[in-house]
């Protein structure tokens, strides 16, 4: 029996923040043997978020009889103050339910668990569409490339009964948006 | 267009060394001084005007550089309007950086001879970068060019994508001398 699906991400780039207002300051130099002028200089960095380092998932061959899992470790990064952010997972099957498909074969369905640190192989389920508030991330680099290199954990899972509901044979497919806002 | 002779402050020196000199060569050693000249008893003499607080305000984009320049008035009246120009931040030792209050974002400093640029000589803090020249024609720039050299203020993405959320700022002072 071979399945599989793809995930595709969306990384959500909202602006969480007000803008200061800028302070005048700016100060002329006077004519002198030496003359000194000063600005005053203002940004503001809005909250941003980043998930990278994902990989599609396959189960291949899979036994029926056992639970198939698998998580791999994945980036995400949150330049907010506590580097908070949300998570929200939609799947590819009707009303974004975290289904796989194969042509007319009634779709089977998945599951998925979200942990806000990496090697992790459980964390907290994840309801289609729904948000997951109150995560936390360690990257201190927006892809990770210094730093821990990964800061999450993707979990998706089959149980066996959902297994050996499927046709041997059959490859099915769906698709995982991982939607991630600034906290 | 020469400056007014009664914009030099200060000038009493040159004129207390020339007291007794007739009139018209003491107008002719004031006007060789007002465009640049060497002028023996003249002192060196520079200025810098036309400054303005520099706001990126709310930076969407942290992917790419985000770059500010203007332009500045710079008068020296040293042979050939030479002149050094020292910059210094606000950040830890004079570092250029701005700080939101419990974090720090760098930026990066370039000064152009010229207005109108939007890039530069990159100045390091706190360290003169000598042999600049001038082509203002007036201290204050209210004659001859409007202004005469161009400031850069430089964001990095490599600074941008690693901040953290939050409202930065900072001074940045610029100390100009006659060479």
């Amino acid at each position: 029996m071979n399945k599989g699906f793809r995930i595709a991400v969306v990384a959500s780039l909202l602006a969480s923040m007000a803008v200061a207002e800028p302070a005048l300051a700016s100060t002329q130099g006077s004519f002198g043997s030496t003359s000194t002028g000063s600005v005053t200089i203002n940004a503001s960095v809005p909250g941003r978020v980043r998930i990278s380092g994902l990989s599609d998932v396959t189960f291949s061959n899979v036994d029926p009889s056992i639970p198939a899992s698998n998580a791999q470790n994945v980036c995400v990064w949150s330049n907010t103050s506590t580097r908070g952010y949300t998570i929200t997972a939609t799947g590819s099957g009707s009303a974004n339910a975290f289904t796989l498909s194969s042509g007319a074969l009634t779709p089977v369905p998945y599951t998925v668990e979200w942990a806000p640190s990496s090697g992790q192989t459980s964390g907290a389920s994840l309801t289609a569409g729904s948000v997951l508030s109150g995560q936390t991330s360690s990257a201190t680099n927006s892809d990770c490339s210094a730093g821990p290199s990964a800061s999450a954990s993707l979990v998706v899972s089959m149980n066996s009964s959902t297994l050996q509901g499927m046709t041997a044979g059959v490859t099915y497919n769906g698709t995982l948006t991982l939607v991630v806002a600034p906290e | 267009m020469a400056p007014s002779l009664g914009a030099y402050p200060s000038g009493g020196k040159a004129r207390n060394a020339r007291a007794g000199v007739p009139r018209l060569a003491l107008s002719i050693a004031l006007l060789a001084a007002a465009i640049g000249l060497p002028q023996q008893g003249i002192a060196q003499k520079v200025r810098v005007t036309n400054l303005s607080d520099v706001n990126f305000g709310l930076i969407s984009n942290l992917q790419a550089d985000a770059r500010r320049s203007q332009n500045v008035c710079l008068f020296s009246n040293s042979t050939g309007g030479r002149y050094s120009i020292t910059a210094t931040g606000s950040g830890s030792g004079s570092s250029f950086a701005l700080n939101d209050g419990s974090n720090s974002l760098p930026y990066e400093v370039e000064w152009s001879d010229q207005s109108g640029q939007t890039g530069g000589t990159s100045l390091a803090p706190a360290v003169s970068a000598t042999g600049r020249v001038s082509a203002a024609s007036q201290q204050a720039c209210n004659s001859g060019p409007a202004t005469s050299a161009s400031l850069i203020v430089v964001l990095r993405a490599s600074s941008l994508t690693q901040a953290r959320e939050g409202n930065y700022s900072g001074s940045l002072t610029l100390l100009v001398a006659a060479e």
